[in-house]
């Protein structure tokens, strides 16, 4: 972290409104079908292909060991990038490698180009470019099109301020935290101040996770992907696993639900109501994130990944 | 179909920011025929042909260009190891007149194409976010041809070191007083804003020709890491490292800039370098010599360093009669200042916001004020950035009295001819 958020440069430029976001990319699509690119490369929605390329800038990050800071920034700049240019002027797969270039340059755990470029290839093949200047280039198109606007303030601090002063249980903390990893698909990071988000993955965790829990439980689909567990909880350095295709994931972490008392609940709920924190903007992000996993019950990332195969055949990106 | 709609690697290169979202993913694919070069000489853009949109407020490369052609680049001031820096100004506009700029242009790694160095990144990245009249401005960035990432950052014509070396300036201590609280403030702002600067020096204090100092080169800063992360210990120019550094401390925080401060501080009085050292071994000597070798009692924790050894001088760390004697000019109440800024044991120094409070700054004399603060003068320790410069920024920026003159004289000469 750096700077003051209320006096960022990610608050005076980059944060969105939902109307803003659809205009920038109703107008890149436009641009596009006016190129006659739309038609030529179909691409799958939006959503979908967010999935994708957050799906991919993860195996990247765990191939190079990456915190989830850095790759939290590579995701922002991801999405900044695409509201300006459209995916169809670009090789996604390069363009997310130089994101997380340019990311861990920013939070300060710079990588190698070479290796950077060296993972993406085992990832991605023949669609990264072996010549390093090829992401250099890239690197600097970022950056101007970002208008060097860099600094990204993640919600991750403040959720972690707050585990002490609202007593979250490790267990909380563990979901919160992959919700928050897992919020990265949707916009959020365009429209909120990271508090907001960091709150709405708490009102998760506390809230609505156990409702889903007990569910989950009867469907004993509970314990998929916990690998996330204990490193999360003791400083969650590594990137870890998302909270998966289903909320249901965390159920695995052991703590039974029904233990949490009414008590703590309505001492929560009162913290909500007290804290100032803007319910109806939290609303909002929750209603964002179960849209998102919604639509993650049904995605397969086999249409993006030959679509997008078929756009940087079809246009001699690679 | 127009030639932008097919991006390719060679007309990327060559017109980057001209043509509009041309990347740099094409392998040119045989039917592009090169743009034609729509760059001028002096780096000014010619409008495009086809962008159609040229109105369209969201475009990034119309911004980029609209940016770009508010400013002219002059002549060349200096180079470094990363960025070519250029005078130039930006124009005069309806309501504006034109003002002087340094134009950063950060060189692209052409040999191994290594991406954006770590300093290039650095000082975007914090000069974007940091505003305060004591912190260098920048004002705009663009992307000129050839892929350069140029930042226009405002012009200030000296630094400290230069009024520091020149001897034909006496400086009193109303106006150390003066700039030490400009550095102060602007120290304080960064680390309010959670950044090391990690540089402070003389020649990194920069002074407006109204005299304002305001830090500059953020090549080395840094937002404070988070706890149990480590970093470098190799930074600060040496004359100014602390001794943590000097012991491989890789937790470490705001007080490196605090003691870099307080030996600009004492070079500010005694006119030169406080602590000169040689090497590494030699500085971390001289401090010793100077403030005390750190021990376990004056220091607890130094031996756990991870580069502690026993330095070969052992002197009681310094108390105020030492500093009294040299640094008499001061004050008590600046002596007690300075020895808190250069404390050995970092967490006994003061931090910016205690420094500002010092009694010090509201005793007499009074800190100058700074347009009456002594400004570099003719000709000497301005070498290193050359006579040109000299003459041009003599005329750009001086005193309003000196204004005053060359219009008088410009006049004269009208009437004369």
């Amino acid at each position: 972290m750096a700077a003051n958020f209320w006096t960022s440069t990610q608050r005076a430029h980059w944060q969105l409104t939902r109307e803003k976001i659809a205009d920038m990319r109703k107008g890149l699509d436009e641009e596009d079908t006016n190129k006659g690119l739309g038609l030529a490369y179909p691409l799958p929605e939006h959503k979908q292909l967010q999935l994708y390329f957050h799906h991919c800038l993860q195996r990247l990050a765990r191939r190079l060991q990456l915190r989830q800071q850095p790759l939290a920034t590579a995701e922002t700049y991801l999405k900044r990038f695409y509201l300006k240019v459209s995916i169809r002027d670009t090789n996604p797969y390069l363009m997310l490698s130089t994101c997380v270039y340019l990311a861990c340059k920013m939070e300060e755990c710079p990588q190698h180009i070479r290796s950077v470029v060296n993972e993406a290839r085992a990832l991605f093949q023949e669609f990264i470019p072996q010549d390093i200047a090829k992401l250099a280039e890239c690197e600097f198109h970022l950056i101007s099109e970002l208008n060097s606007y860099l600094i990204v303030h993640h919600p991750y601090r403040t959720l972690m301020e707050v585990q002490v002063p609202l007593k979250l249980s490790t267990d909380e903390i563990m979901a919160a935290w992959s919700f928050l990893n897992d919020s990265y698909i949707t916009d959020l990071i365009l429209l909120y101040p990271p508090h907001t988000i960091a709150f709405t993955t708490i009102f998760l965790a506390v809230f609505v996770r156990p409702a889903i829990h007990t569910q989950a439980n009867l469907n004993a689909s509970g314990s998929t992907a916990l690998g996330m567990g204990a490193a999360a909880g003791a400083g969650g350095s590594i990137v870890q696993p998302s909270a998966g295709q289903s909320v249901a994931v965390s159920a695995a972490s052991g703590i039974n639900p029904q233990n949490l008392s009414s008590a703590r609940l309505s001492q929560m709920s009162e913290w909500f109501a007290e804290s100032g924190v803007e319910m109806e903007a939290i609303i909002e992000c929750t209603q964002e994130m179960i849209s998102l996993y919604d639509a993650w019950e049904t995605w397969t990332d086999k249409v993006c990944r030959e679509s997008v195969a078929r756009l940087i055949r079809g246009r001699q990106l690679s | 179909m127009s030639a932008t709609a097919n991006p390719s690697a060679s007309s990327s290169l060559a017109n980057a920011t001209a043509v509009r979202r041309t990347l740099p993913f094409g392998n040119g694919n045989g039917n592009n025929t090169p743009l034609p070069a729509m760059m001028a000489e002096n780096g000014d853009v010619k409008p495009s042909k086809d962008d159609s949109d040229a109105s369209d407020n969201d475009d990034p490369d119309d911004l980029n260009t609209r940016t770009k052609k508010k400013y002219t680049k002059d002549r060349k001031l200096g180079e470094g190891a990363y960025a070519v820096v250029n005078l130039g100004h930006r124009r005069a506009t309806a309501t504006e007149a034109a003002v002087p700029v340094a134009i950063k242009k950060i060189k692209v790694n052409t040999e191994f194409r290594d991406g954006l160095s770590m300093d290039a990144i650095r000082e975007v990245k914090y000069l974007r976010e940091l505003h305060h009249p004591n912190i260098i401005a920048l004002l705009d960035v663009f992307s000129s041809k050839n892929q350069n990432l140029c930042l226009v950052l405002e012009f200030l014509d000296s630094d400290l070191e230069m009024i520091i070396k020149d001897s034909s300036l006496t400086l009193s201590m109303a106006d150390v007083k003066s700039w030490m609280l400009m550095s102060l403030r602007g120290l304080w702002w960064c680390h309010k804003s959670f950044i090391l600067h990690r540089d402070i020096k003389p020649n990194n204090l920069l002074l407006s020709a109204s005299g304002v100092l305001k830090l500059a080169d953020f090549g080395l800063a840094r937002s404070f890491s988070d706890p149990y992360r480590p970093m470098t210990s190799n930074v600060i120019t040496r004359w100014y490292r602390p001794p943590e550094l000097f012991y491989g401390a890789k937790f470490y925080s705001s007080a490196v800039d605090i003691f870099s401060l307080g030996l600009v501080f004492c070079e500010l009085m005694l006119r030169t370098p406080f602590l000169p050292g040689n090497t590494d071994l030699h500085q971390l000597e001289l401090i010793c010599q100077a403030l005390g070798t750190p021990t376990e009692e004056n220091w607890p924790g130094v031996t756990s360093l991870p580069g502690y050894h026993e330095a070969g001088v052992h002197v009681k760390e310094r108390g105020t009669d030492f500093f009294m004697n040299t640094f008499i000019a001061a004050g008590e109440s600046g002596v007690e200042l300075l020895m808190k800024m250069i404390r050995l044991d970092p967490r006994r120094r003061c931090s910016a916001r205690e420094a500002l409070n010092a009694n010090w700054f509201s005793q007499e004399p009074y800190p100058t004020q700074p347009v009456n603060l002594p400004k570099k003068g003719g000709g000497k320790g301005i070498e290193k950035v050359g006579s040109d410069l000299k003459r041009k920024a003599g005329e750009l920026f001086n005193t309003p009295d000196d204004a005053g003159r060359g219009k008088k004289l410009a006049r004269k000469l009208d009437f004369g001819g």
